[in-house]
Order: structure tokens, then C-alpha cells, then sequence
């Protein structure tokens, strides 16, 4: 009756890249997939997206990143991920990615990589599969 | 219950599962708001309702932090009116929310209404109670007041602040709405625009001398950006909650909201019971035809469908 799990996810731009068309293009396909969607907007450091997430209680968090620097964001926000405890939250990577990183990127613990261009049917079917 | 004897002790993640617990209709989630009630009531809950893009987000920002430069803790409820077909929702408030979102102490809950379009949603009454338990000070709830909406948030509130704007156009539209009615203080916004004074004007000749239960409504001005009045506004904010707890109208009026929120959640209650025991029936859905081919009138249909629920 309307009260049921629903997927949320946090659509986070961490670091200084200013451009979050493709940010909220995804977010827009997620919310008309029936997610509830959070944006964080521009510019937010780690611990910003990580303390959204927290009280958002989201299943998901999406990082969108365009500044090349995927890897070192990345694995700064699984450090701190694992030093606030907290083991609940799939994380995904999308933006300009290069398809070499993708392997590392899995490596350090992100449950999928979607550059740019991805159809965003892809995207969605990987989150409903991910979050049950 | 863990959750519970963590949330007391300040655990933001203990309060976040809670609220998302309620969200679900989860009975555990209504159990453990049995445990947190006996430890509220102390806070100020705000509710702050206008219509969308009158910079009711933008308003709590500067509001939360000029609580929290006097020590408050903070707690926001940001219930988002849109929501598309598929009950997904896009919620944007907390970006309209900057500094607040950076600053610690202050706990910031985005809802959608999960299917009770221009209402609060039902899950807002129950967060208030958890981010009390958090040990919050003063708890601001967003709603578009549309709908049944206002007799809600006023439920929920001690205090509303209705925000308008004088680009909102047509005044008359805002008066029609109730939306000014339901305001303990009614704050125009964006004044550093043309025609804020007025708006304040013509409000403040709508209502008058006319009295909420003995509290004067006051209409001022304020920048939401810039935060030019907000300290004005907090002064408001905060005698409105002195004069409610010494008065006896106020706590009056405290029992009436808890009465009003009971029979709010009844109604629903009831109304989702009923639906889940009648709505796939083939007797209901005979009347329902019955109406659609033109065999009975609504208030035929009505009573039929009525009589079915209810015969003994
Ligand atoms: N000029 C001006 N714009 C404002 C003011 N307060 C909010 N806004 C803008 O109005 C828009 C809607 O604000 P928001 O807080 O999201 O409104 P809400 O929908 O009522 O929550 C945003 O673009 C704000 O930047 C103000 O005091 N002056
Ligand atoms: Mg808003």
C-alpha cells in the first residue's frame, strides 16, 4: 500500500569537476525507473557523500566522475567507507572512465563501472539485480 | 531493541535505519517508536510550508544554522512533493541546503510521499520522534502545503511557517489556498526582489487582528540567500514556542494535534485495511463495473460498495 522497499540511491560528485549534466541525466532515468534518487550536488568531499549516505540510509551510492582521478577518489571513499563501518552500500563509478581502469576499479571494491555512454537500461537492470 | 538503545546514544546510522523502518510500514520500525516515544516532547518541531520554489529548502539552511551557532541540534525532514508514475522520486531539497548539509550536528532526512501525493509523508510523524531520540533540539519539517496537506503538517508541528513570495502573483490564489491560515508566522521571501512590502501589506490586511489562539501571526521579510531576517525569524520562532508552553491555549492545542494526527492515521489505516480485503473481490469489482457501464450512479456504487465493507 504505497509503504515497500524502494531502491535509493545517492548520485554523488565528489572533487572539483564542475560538469553534472551526466549526473543528473542518470538521476532523472533512476527516479523514472521508480528509485528514489538523492542528488548531492557539485563538489563534495568524501566525507560529505559518506555523511549523506549514512542518514539517506541509501542502498546505492553512484559517484560520477569526469576528472580522471576515478582511482585515487575511489579508493579514498572505500577507506573511509570501512572506517565509519559502514558495509551496506554498493558502490558505483560512472563518467570518463577508461576501460583499463574498469578491472582496478572492481579491485578495490566497486560492484559496477559504467562510462559514459552506457545505456542507461544497463544501468538500471544492474541496480534492481544488485539491491534486493 | 539495539537500534533503539544506539539511537539514544546519538548513532546517526541507528536513526537512518529506524526512519527507512517506518518508511517500510515495518512493524519492527512502529515497535521501536513505541521505545524512542517516552523521551520526547522537549523538542521544537518547525514546519515550514509553502508552495514549491518559494525557497522553503533554502530557508531551513539558514535557519539550521543560525540554531546551530546558538549550540542547537538540528534535525530536517524534507518531504518532496514530485514523485513520476513509477513512485520514483528526485530529491533535491538538501542541495538548497549547502552550508547546513556541511555543517555537523545537523541530521538532514530527504522523503518522498510514497504514495500519499500532497500529503506529509505518513513516515514524517514517525521521523520526528527518531531524530528527537537522536537528541535533536529543534526539528524543521518541508512540505508543500497542497491538498490536505496543511492540516497535517499543522498536526505534526508546533510551530508553521508558512513562505511565500510576492512573485508567487496572485495573493488571492494563496489566501483561496489556506495556506496563510495555517501559518504561525508567515515569512515573505525573497525580499531583496521588488514587491516583498506589499505582500507583507496585504497578508498582514488578511488577517487582520485575527489571533491563533492568542499568539499574533507575525509577517516579515526575508532573504533566504543572503540570509538578511532569518535571525528576525528565528526570534519568532523561537517566542512562538515559548508562548505555546506557557499558555494554556498551547497545550490545548498540543492535544487537539495529537487527536487530529490520530484520526489522520486512523482514516488511512482503516481506508488501506478495507482496500486490501475488498478491492480484489468479485463483488467489488461487480459494482465497480456496475458503475462503469452506467448500471448504478456513484452514490449508488458508493453505498453498495459500503454496505458490502460493512454488513455484519
Ligand atoms: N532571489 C532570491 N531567490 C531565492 C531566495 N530564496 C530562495 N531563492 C531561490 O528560489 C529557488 C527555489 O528555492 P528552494 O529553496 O528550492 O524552494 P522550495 O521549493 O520552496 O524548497 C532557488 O533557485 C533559490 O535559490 C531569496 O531570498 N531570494
Ligand atoms: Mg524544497
Amino acid at each position: 500500500m504505497g509503504e515497500q522497499k524502494r531502491i535509493k540511491i545517492l548520485i554523488a560528485k565528489p572533487g572539483l569537476d564542475g560538469h553534472d549534466r551526466g549526473a543528473k541525466v542518470v538521476a532523472q532515468a533512476l527516479k523514472e525507473a521508480g528509485m528514489e534518487v538523492i542528488y548531492s550536488g557539485l563538489h563534495k568531499t568524501i566525507d560529505q557523500i559518506i555523511n549523506i549516505a549514512i542518514q539517506e540510509d541509501v542502498d546505492v551510492i553512484g559517484l560520477s566522475i569526469m576528472s580522471g582521478a576515478h582511482i585515487p577518489i575511489t579508493q579514498k571513499l572505500f577507506k573511509r567507507l570501512g572506517e565509519e563501518g559502514v558495509t551496506d552500500k554498493f558502490v558505483f563509478v560512472g563518467g570518463v572512465i577508461p576501460g583499463k581502469d574498469i578491472p582496478r576499479l572492481k579491485g578495490i571494491g566497486v560492484a559496477g563501472v559504467f562510462p559514459g555512454g552506457t545505456p542507461l537500461a544497463e544501468t538500471i537492470e544492474f541496480l534492481k539485480n544488485i539491491v534486493k | 531493541m539495539d537500534l533503539v538503545k544506539k539511537l539514544l546514544q546519538g548513532d546517526e546510522k541507528s536513526a537512518a535505519r529506524l526512519i527507512s523502518m517506518v518508511e517500510e510500514g515495518r512493524p519492527e520500525g512502529f515497535k521501536a517508536i513505541s521505545l524512542i516515544y517516552p523521551h520526547t516532547g522537549k523538542a521544537h518541531v518547525i514546519g515550514v510550508t509553502g508552495a514549491p520554489g518559494a525557497g522553503k529548502s533554502t530557508l531551513i539552511g539558514k535557519l539550521a544554522m543560525s540554531f546551530v551557532s546558538e549550540g542547537k541540534k538540528i534535525g530536517i525532514i524534507a518531504v518532496d512533493p514530485t514523485s513520476s508514475k513509477g513512485g520514483g522520486a528526485l530529491l533535491g531539497d538538501r542541495v538548497r541546503m549547502r552550508e547546513a548539509d556541511k555543517t555537523g550536528g545537523i541530521f538532514i532526512r530527504s522523503m518522498a510521499h510514497r504514495g500519499y501525493p500532497g500529503g506529509i509523508a505518513k513516515a514524517a510523524i514517525g521521523a520526528t520522534y527518531v531524530l528527537e531520540g537522536l537528541g535533536k533540539d529543534i526539528i524543521m519539517v518541508e512540505s508543500v502545503g497542497a491538498g490536505q496537506t496543511e492540516i497535517q503538517i499543522s498536526a505534526l508541528c508546533d510551530t508553521v511557517v508558512t513562505v511565500v513570495t510576492s512573485d508567487y502573483g496572485d495573493d488571492i490564489q494563496l489566501m483561496k489556498a489556506g495556506l496563510i491560515e495555517i501559518g504561525d508566522i508567515v515569512a515573505v521571501n525573497k525580499a531583496d526582489k521588488s514587491g516583498a512590502e506589499d505582500t507583507v501589506r496585504d497578508i498582514s490586511m488578511h488577517i487582520g487582528d485575527r489571533k491563533q489562539n492568542g499568539w499574533k501571526v507575525p509577517v516579515v521579510t526575508v532573504q533566504s540567500i543572503s540570509g538578511e531576517g532569518v535571525e528576525g525569524l528565528k526570534n519568532h520562532l523561537d517566542a512562538h514556542f515559548s508562548f505555546l508552553r506557557e499558555n494554556t491555549s498551547g497545550i490545548q492545542k498540543k492535544k487537539e494535534r495529537l487527536k487530529t494526527m490520530m484520526l489522520t492515521l486512523l482514516k488511512e489505516e482503516m481506508w488501506n485495511t478495507l482496500m486490501d480485503k475488498w478491492s480484489n473481490t468479485s463483488e467489488f469489482q461487480g459494482i465497480v463495473g456496475q458503475l462503469e457501464d452506467g448500471k448504478v450512479d456513484p452514490y449508488a456504487a458508493v453505498h453498495k460498495a459500503s454496505e458490502m465493507m460493512f454488513r455484519t
